[in-house]
């Protein structure tokens, strides 16, 4: 991601000059609050410098402040209006233009931001998913407007609202961008003003996650921080040291670990089959049923097939199954190469066959029960293809990512219940040097690395938020 | 026997209608709070007479069930239930007036379904929870051997507070009765800094219901129901409801490794029923829900019925309801 430096000063400028021109892009993530009135904290203490309006006619005056103070200036727009809005970011010097993608846009959203890209060269064009979920772990208890209660447990507890999934999803549908998305805050008509630990968590989630986020601020904090009550900066005082730790991302270029590939049709965010893969921390990676044409799923232990095979893409999975990898086929029907070995009958629903060295599973109805599938696909890995495993770990999603060798490198965490655990992790490799690293302690306390087998087990003492692994080996 | 019902969670629906939020009496203030411990989130809502006290007396009745989870988790190897586990085969240890309690009163519904629940059932969970996680099943022989090591008759218990162990392999999970006794204690702490109308809610599995809402003669809670269509309720006042339910049945495997043991053949329970338990107590309700599980329909209906003040329904997916009621009505909104 490129980063316009020309605002800043001194060594600061300097500093940040040097990292721009030495870190590549997308090697970490961006905060972009979005905000709503008309003047702003400085930047340095806000220690954010990209802002995000909400286009409407006659911003300029306020684009054109938000600049002078330092900041990078987006407008947030529909794509219909994003001609306007880029004319107006144009004449004010904005720093780009964050294109609200909805579902009934998205066919025409890509070639469209393409064509704005080419009329308006100096500006940045992003996507942002507007469907993202306050990152939150929920009990079952809401309390409702009106005062009135209501209890609902969608799930086994604690429920995870996580944006995971859909992060997933956007790193599969747009090459060329991070992930960039937002998400409303929920109010169940509680009324509740948001906490520092209400930001931070959702500040935690997409660093760990390699997400750029537009992180909504409430309108009073806001205020409060541009007229500088003390209640309103000594939140965001707490906000900030995520901010900071969420930049300091490792540098390097990772790409998160998976051993388990899901391949759909449409890349559908809400899918409880992804949310609940990525509560049971299983490292997964989304891909479009073309991709099993190619040689992208080879590295995968597992391959969990939602889109319709045709003739070419049966041949691959039957292919892939005799070289070892298990795939389940969902909602499968009709004949496949795979079905000339002998089936067992593994279940009502389910038909194994073993092809070569792996196999292939059948299941004949839609995942009708995700929270049992997920510990299915979990059981199928075993412990031996387990790349991660947690203990005391159910508030808690674990992201792992590999260097361009492969190596596992670092490992990044996010605790849901934003109180301190103690996390217990095993990871699949032997890793000599555990050092942690967190927002409250800094980097980093050395870990005693445990070996056995093939993996590395360590206890991480105290996850809050967000804590960072680095992994070493010889 | 299950060692928790995290799993299990209940699906329950509370819906307390106030007509308008008007008639809510202005001196009671509602506060809400959630917190992550047993494994699971707690949430207490209380009304009070000022948001700040009600505030305290909820973090007071938190730190109590943190408390309560010191003692009787497993999951600490350092605690008293640890403590008692490692040392309770080779001589009689002290353990807390908490833990031996709760003991006691397992020990009750043991005698009470001639052994199907059993606190003693922690080899046998351990081994199918490993099955759980992805390890291969266990053998005929490991089965045999974790068998050997059961069996509440066991347990010595030494008035008022020694345990002993006759096993030289038996170890106790608490899970099955753990967090009932846990929304007991937090009921008893916020009624002793005079918060008399709450709601205490252990993960859906249990929950403990104290006075009413404002302008309300009771708590309206919607129960578990796997059909979707029976749709069963409760008023629910000083009561406490609790819900068990198996593992759901494996979609890619051929056999399940469910969370709650039935110690007779030490092997995952299987049933299609959710069972849901109105008691006095969370203690008591936590501990029959598992129970009636374990006993089915037939012989847990015929233990309800000679129990004051208990009443307990069965719902299957496909709607088969069975109850016992000789307690507090459970009502149907739904077809039946």
């Amino acid at each position: 991601m490129s980063k316009e430096t020309s605002r800043a000063t001194g060594a600061a400028f300097a500093k940040t000059l040097l990292l721009l021109l030495i870190i590549p892009a997308s090697a970490w993530s961006s905060v972009f609050v979005r905000w709503s009135i008309s003047e702003l904290p400085p930047t340095s203490s806000l220690g954010v410098s990209d802002v995000v309006f909400l286009w409407k006619q006659g911003l300029s005056p306020v684009l054109a402040a938000a600049r002078k103070q330092g900041y990078r200036v987006y407008i947030e727009v529909p794509i219909r209006e994003a001609a306007a809005a880029a004319e107006q970011a144009d004449k004010t010097g904005c720093s780009g233009i964050v294109l609200d993608l909805s579902e009934s846009e998205t066919t025409t959203l890509e070639s469209d931001a393409r064509k704005l890209r080419s009329a308006y060269s100096h500006l940045r064009f992003l996507i942002l998913n507007p469907n993202g979920k306050q990152p939150d772990m929920r009990g079952s208890l809401i309390i409702k407007r009106d005062s009135v209660l209501e209890v609902s447990s969608p799930t086994a507890q604690p429920w995870i609202d996580t944006n995971l999934a859909l992060i997933k999803v956007e790193q599969r549908s747009r090459h060329v961008q991070v992930p960039l998305y937002t998400f409303s805050w929920v109010d169940e008509g509680q009324q509740r003003t948001r906490t520092a630990d209400d930001y931070s968590l959702a500040i935690a989630e997409a660093g760990a996650f390699r997400s750029d986020l537009v992180l909504p601020l409430e309108e009073h904090l806001q205020r409060g921080l541009t007229l500088n009550d003390a209640e309103a900066w000594a939140l965001w005082k707490q906000v900030r040291s995520i901010l900071r730790f969420s930049r300091d991302a490792s540098t390097d270029r990772l790409e998160p670990a998976a051993n388990v590939a899901v391949v759909v049709d449409h890349l559908d965010a809400g899918d409880e089959v992804l949310n609940l893969l990525s509560r049971h921390n299983i490292p997964f990676q989304v891909f479009m049923g073309s991709d099993l044409k190619g040689e992208k799923l080879q590295g995968f232990d597992i391959l969990i097939v939602f889109a319709r095979p045709d003739e070419e893409t049966a041949d691959r999975i039957n292919s892939l199954a005799t070289r070892g990898k298990t795939v389940v086929v969902v909602d499968a029907h009709g004949k496949s190469p795979w079905q000339s070995s002998q089936p067992v009958q593994v279940n009502e629903h389910t038909t194994s066959y073993i092809v070569g060295n792996g196999k292939v599973l059948e299941l004949s109805e839609p995942v009708t029960d995700p929270e049992t599938f997920a510990q299915d696909v979990r059981r199928l890995l075993g412990k031996r293809n387990a790349l991660l495993s947690l203990w005391n770990g159910l508030t808690t999603i674990a992201v792992p990512y590999k260097d361009r060798r492969e190596k596992l490198t670092t490992l990044e965490l996010v605790n849901y219940a934003v109180e301190p655990v103690r996390v217990q992790v095993q990871l699949k490799g032997s890793f000599t040097s555990i050092r942690y690293e967190s927002a409250e302690h800094g980097c980093c306390e050395s870990l005693v690395p445990i070996k056995h087998d093939e993996f590395t087990e360590f206890v991480i003492p105290e996850l809050r938020v967000a804590g960072r692994v680095h992994l070493g080996s010889e | 026997m299950r060692f928790d019902k995290r799993v299990a969670a209940t699906l329950v629906v509370l819906f307390v209608s106030f007509g308008s939020s008007g008639q809510i009496s202005e001196k009671k203030h509602l506060v809400y709070r959630q917190k992550y411990i047993m494994g699971t989130v707690f949430e207490i809502a209380a009304y009070g007479e000022s948001s700040e006290q009600t505030l305290n007396a909820i973090d007071k009745a938190f730190q109590e069930i943190v408390r309560v989870d010191d003692v009787m988790s497993n999951y600490k190897p350092e605690n008293e239930l640890s403590t008692l586990n490692r040392s309770a085969q080779y001589h009689r240890v002290k353990v807390p007036q908490d833990l031996y309690r709760v003991i006691e009163q397992a020990i009750q519904f043991s005698k009470m379904s001639e052994g199907k629940f059993d606190i003693t059932v922690a080899p046998l969970v351990n081994l199918w929870k490993s099955a759980l996680s992805g390890d291969a099943l266990p053998s005929p022989a490991q089965l045999h051997e974790a068998q050997t090591c059961i069996g509440y008759e066991k347990i010595e218990l030494t008035p008022p507070d020694y345990i002993m162990f006759h096993s030289r392999c038996m170890q106790l999970d608490l899970g099955a009765i753990g967090k009932g006794y846990a929304v007991d204690r937090a009921g008893e702490v916020l009624a002793s800094v005079q918060i008399q109308d709450a709601f205490i809610n252990a993960g859906g599995s249990t929950i403990l219901a104290m006075g009413s809402p404002p302008g309300q003669a009771a708590w309206l809670v919607h129960l578990r129901d796997p059909s979707h269509t029976v749709d069963p309720y409760i008023m629910l006042k000083d009561e406490s409801i609790s819900t068990s339910e198996q593992t759901a049945p494996s979609l890619l495997g051929s056999e399940s490794a469910g969370h709650i043991i039935d110690p007779s053949i030490g092997r995952p329970l299987e049933t299609h029923f959710a069972v849901t338990v109105v008691a006095p107590s969370g203690m008591m309700s936590d501990g029959f829900s598992t129970t009636l599980l374990l006993l089915g329909p037939t012989q847990g209906k015929a233990l309800v019925n000679h129990t004051s003040n208990v009443s307990a329904i069965w719902l299957s997916p496909k709607a088969q309801v069975e109850t016992a009621m000789n307690g507090p009505k459970i009502l149907f909104g739904g077809k039946l």
